[in-house]
């Protein structure tokens, strides 16, 4: 999948991977081949990781979501916006992420 | 196919095993089957030895339709204790099935038809399928594990 992911484009959980917060920490199984397996491969995000898939909701283009972490954070809209275009796109690659439908 | 290059910090691949009784293990298998798909998951413990031992890899599907019944091996959420556990069918009952580990001395007791979350649908060792206990056979293993005639 070479399709660039866009900061204009609103993003939200696959249907074929299952995320829980465990204990603290956010996991992530993709369902490969239809089978959720432990044995193969299981993720986890960290801190900032977390925050940016929570706001995965399908609703919130990625500029919207950098504004909101900037706000949150207090931190630079540069540097975020690397971040979450990153994670975005390693996690829309593995198709952990799909482009939500526009309304 | 799998994108190449080295992974972002931001996304990290887990190491290490969850533990069979973990929590953890219970509500990351719970919400696989809620989508109906099966389960894969390394099981710990000896209470179904000889026909899983510690280590092996089972699949685990979403309960069946119609319900499993005596000799199938299932994952069901002890009544008492809440905790995952992975045991053989070895009575129906009326209000649910009595349970059992294969190398345990006592039954689980009687376990509500809600607490099974899935039925083992196939066991590997050192990457090969295990073929003893889920067959026609398991009617026999039932039989035999009900009877405390399996355990040492």
């Amino acid at each position: 999948m070479n399709k660039k992911v866009s900061l204009d484009v609103a993003y939200v959980p696959s249907e074929d991977v299952v995320a829980r917060v465990i204990e603290g920490e956010l996991i992530i199984v993709p369902l490969t081949a239809g089978i959720g397996d432990l044995e193969d491969e299981l993720y986890t995000l960290n801190e900032t990781g977390k925050a940016i898939w929570n706001l995965m909701d399908g609703k919130m283009t990625l500029k919207t979501v950098v504004r909101k972490l900037s706000a949150e954070f207090e931190a630079p809209e540069d540097a975020l916006e690397r971040d979450v275009l990153g994670l975005v796109t390693e996690l829309y690659q593995r198709r952990m992420l799909v482009e939500a439908p526009r309304s | 196919m799998k994108p190449q290059g080295p992974e972002p910090a931001l996304l990290l691949k887990k190491e290490g095993e969850l533990s069979l009784s973990g929590p953890a293990l219970k509500e990351l298998m719970q919400a696989v089957l809620r989508k109906n798909v099966p389960f894969r998951f390394r099981a710990r413990g000896f209470s179904m030895a000889p026909f899983i031992k510690d280590g092996d890899v089972l699949t685990v599907s979403p309960v069946p339709d119609p319900p499993p019944g005596l000799g199938d091996v299932a994952a069901f959420l002890h009544p008492i204790s809440g905790r995952l556990a992975v045991h053989r069918i070895v009575a129906r009952k009326k209000s649910g099935y009595r349970m059992k580990g294969d190398g345990m001395d006592a039954a689980d007791g009687l376990v509500p038809r809600a607490n099974i979350i899935g039925i083992i649908r196939k066991v590997e060792r050192n990457g090969h399928r295990v073929l003893l206990g889920l067959g026609p056979e398991r009617f026999l293993i039932a039989f035999l594990s009900g009877r405390g005639l399996l355990s040492h």
